[in-house]
């Protein structure tokens, strides 16, 4: 049995407008589940109806098999860390901690050692005294994290944590909020825009659009196989074209690709493919690459734009397709713009998705 | 770089502020029975007079007693509507915040003649009331500015959080919201006790026989008497006014509300 369960979660703000359309996810005990998508796709309304701030329009929200769904906020044991760190300005870093265990009415002395005990956790012993204002951003998120976790809660709701850090900060908390979620085991629901930190953090990811999930699984089958052109457009597949499908033979397919056909693997809603059916076919740019002058299989074009990146060159390459990216490393052939070249495709790679309604080319 | 010109005309600024206070002080000291600059002599019997003449003592105290009172009621009125236009969105809030700030806008003289015609509309009123319902009015727009801003500074999640953590939403707000309002409370109070202890044109109007305010009685005073008196009062009443002001800097920093 799941230990979070959100069943049919609907949410709307206006009327027949709904921010969360029949929303459900079973989470296990000690998992961390990240909720991945842009602004306004529901992933804060979900974790603020887990948490009771929002009283959603119809669904339930179970955890450990109890109803939560009818429970005021401050009686839900959920831990919850914000995008702003929320802590309270006036009180020194031991007692942002300790509020908690004080509103749980926990004995003194029980206070004392578990906050120290938090403290240490996120490495702040030395910062008890300390009011907020007097600590860095990373520090601040750590008593946060620290004051969410001492009351050592059923559900812990992450949302977008680490937002206001700096890029190497990040990188930094990421992990060790992890190894602290890890350590306590406690079921984790976290929320971000950023796919890389949901790889990173996540046993499994839920790629939300418009209040709906496109995708729910482990980051590396999420970051290879999207199911849908929406996730391979939000885990970096930069290009993608049409294309008719020429044949399908079990889990490949064939799409015209300059003057081979190129065969790859496909995702559709309704069943396999047929020929001639409208792919969308989906690639990264550091899987294709560039050979001069023409060639017989691949796909020709121009370079219209090359921009060093370090370890890699980024070409803008123009063909009949529409305009590509490709990256190559910066050791390998470079081209100058205006140079033809041809695309050669790392197909295993490569994905076709039909997920609108099937159309003919 | 400071140039020549910024200093000289910083000198003129700072002469054209402070210097008519030099004059009330030094002229407060003069033993001319009629106002005079530069004073001859030095005495303090004027400073005594002030304290023997009883409209002054009589109008002193009803001042602050008005003060205190409207200041603490246009608080206890502003927190409240502070708090919802600070931390909920809603169609008419525009609307509300101009109407609230429309005492501020509409000059003084107005309003004390428009209250009075409404309160002998409404009849039987004692001049004291009249008083405080009209500064408690004028007040209660500051009350809801300053304390608006001291919430504005207070992120708006730190009560979710306290939530979140156990507190019922009463608590949340007495042990989270309000001490971090406390500053901007006492800001506004500072600001409010000023505004009505100084004020003289809504208290012009609803001023009354043997009950009224201690600028308006410093102004009838002056209509029969031009002696040092109301020199030496107000000079009494610059440092009493300086002091609070700068008490209120030192302990809040007063200066981040207004």
């Amino acid at each position: 049995m799941p230990y979070l369960e959100i069943h049919e979660l609907t949410v709307s703000y206006e009327k027949n407008q709904p921010t969360l359309k029949r929303f459900s996810l079973d989470v296990d005990q000690g998992e961390l589940v990240s909720l991945l998508g842009p602004s306004g796709c529901g992933k804060t309304t979900t974790l603020r109806s887990v948490a009771g701030f929002i009283q959603p329009d119809a669904g339930r929200v179970v955890v450990d098999g109890r109803d939560y769904t009818a429970l005021p906020p401050n009686q839900r044991d959920i831990g919850l860390v914000f995008q702003s760190y929320a802590l309270f300005p006036h009180l020194t870093v031991f007692h942002n901690v300790a509020f908690g265990l004080r509103m749980r009415r926990v004995p003194k002395k029980a206070i004392h050692s578990r906050v120290a005990k938090a403290l240490k956790m996120v490495g702040l012993e030395a910062f008890a005294d300390r009011r907020p204002a007097q600590l860095s951003g990373g520090q601040q998120q750590r008593v946060a994290l620290a004051r969410a976790t001492v009351i050592e809660p059923q559900v812990l709701l992450l949302d977008e944590p680490l937002s206001n850090l700096d890029a190497g900060l990040r990188v930094e908390m990421r992990q060790e909020i992890r190894r602290l979620q890890q350590q306590l085991g406690i079921t984790t629901l976290y929320v971000t825009h950023d796919q890389v930190e949901a790889m990173s953090i996540s046993d499994r990811v839920v790629v939300m659009n418009q209040g709906e999930i496109e995708q729910i699984g482990r980051p590396e089958k999420i970051f290879a196989t999207p199911e849908t052109a929406f996730v391979a457009d939000f885990m970096g597949f930069d290009n993608r074209f049409q294309a008719a499908v020429l044949s399908t033979q079990g889990s490949k397919l064939t799409v015209k690709w300059g003057g081979a056909p190129v065969e790859m693997r496909w995702r559709s809603k309704f069943g396999s493919p047929q020929s001639g059916a409208l792919a969308e076919v989906f690639f990264r740019a550091d899987d294709a690459s560039l050979a001069a002058g023409k060639e017989a299989v691949g796909l020709a074009g121009q370079v219209i734009l090359h921009t060093f990146h370090g370890n890699e060159v980024q070409y803008l390459v123009s063909t009949e397709f529409g305009e590509f990216s490709v990256l190559q490393d910066s050791d390998s052939e470079r081209f100058e713009a205006g140079a033809t070249v041809t695309v050669l495709p790392h197909t295993h790679k490569w994905i076709a998705i039909l997920d609108e309604t099937e159309r003919r080319a | 770089m400071v140039s020549r010109w910024m200093y000289v005309s910083l000198v003129i600024l700072y002469g054209f502020l402070l210097g008519p206070f030099v004059i009330i002080f030094m002229a407060s000291f003069g033993e001319n029975a009629t106002m005079a600059f530069p004073p001859q002599g030095f005495t303090l019997d004027w400073f005594a007079n002030v304290f023997e003449t009883s409209q002054f003592i009589d109008s002193f105290w009803i001042s602050l007693q008005l003060a205190l009172l409207s200041t603490l009621v246009s608080l206890i009125m502003g927190m409240p509507v502070a708090y919802a236009l600070t931390r909920y969105q809603f169609a008419a809030a525009g609307i509300v915040e101009t109407v609230f700030s429309a005492p501020i806008l509409v000059p003084g003289l107005v309003i004390g003649f428009a209250m009075l015609n409404f309160f002998v509309l409404l009849g039987d009123m004692s001049v004291f009331t009249g008083l405080f319902i009209g500064h408690t009015a004028i007040l209660f727009p500051y009350s809801v500015r300053v304390i608006s801003a001291s919430l504005r500074n207070l992120d708006p999640f730190v009560e979710d959080a306290a939530v979140s953590l156990g507190a019922n939403r009463l608590r949340g707000f007495l042990l989270v919201v309000l001490p971090n309002m406390q500053a901007g409370i006492a800001a506004a109070f500072v600001l409010g006790f000023i505004t009505s202890f100084n004020n003289v044109p809504v208290s012009l109007f609803l001023s009354g026989p043997g009950v009224t305010t201690l600028p308006v009685s410093m102004l009838s005073y002056l209509e029969y008497y031009f002696d040092p008196t109301i020199a030496a009062l107000s000079t009494l009443l610059v440092i009493f006014t300086v002091v609070l002001v700068q008490a209120a800097e030192r302990l809040l920093g007063l200066s981040q509300f207004v």
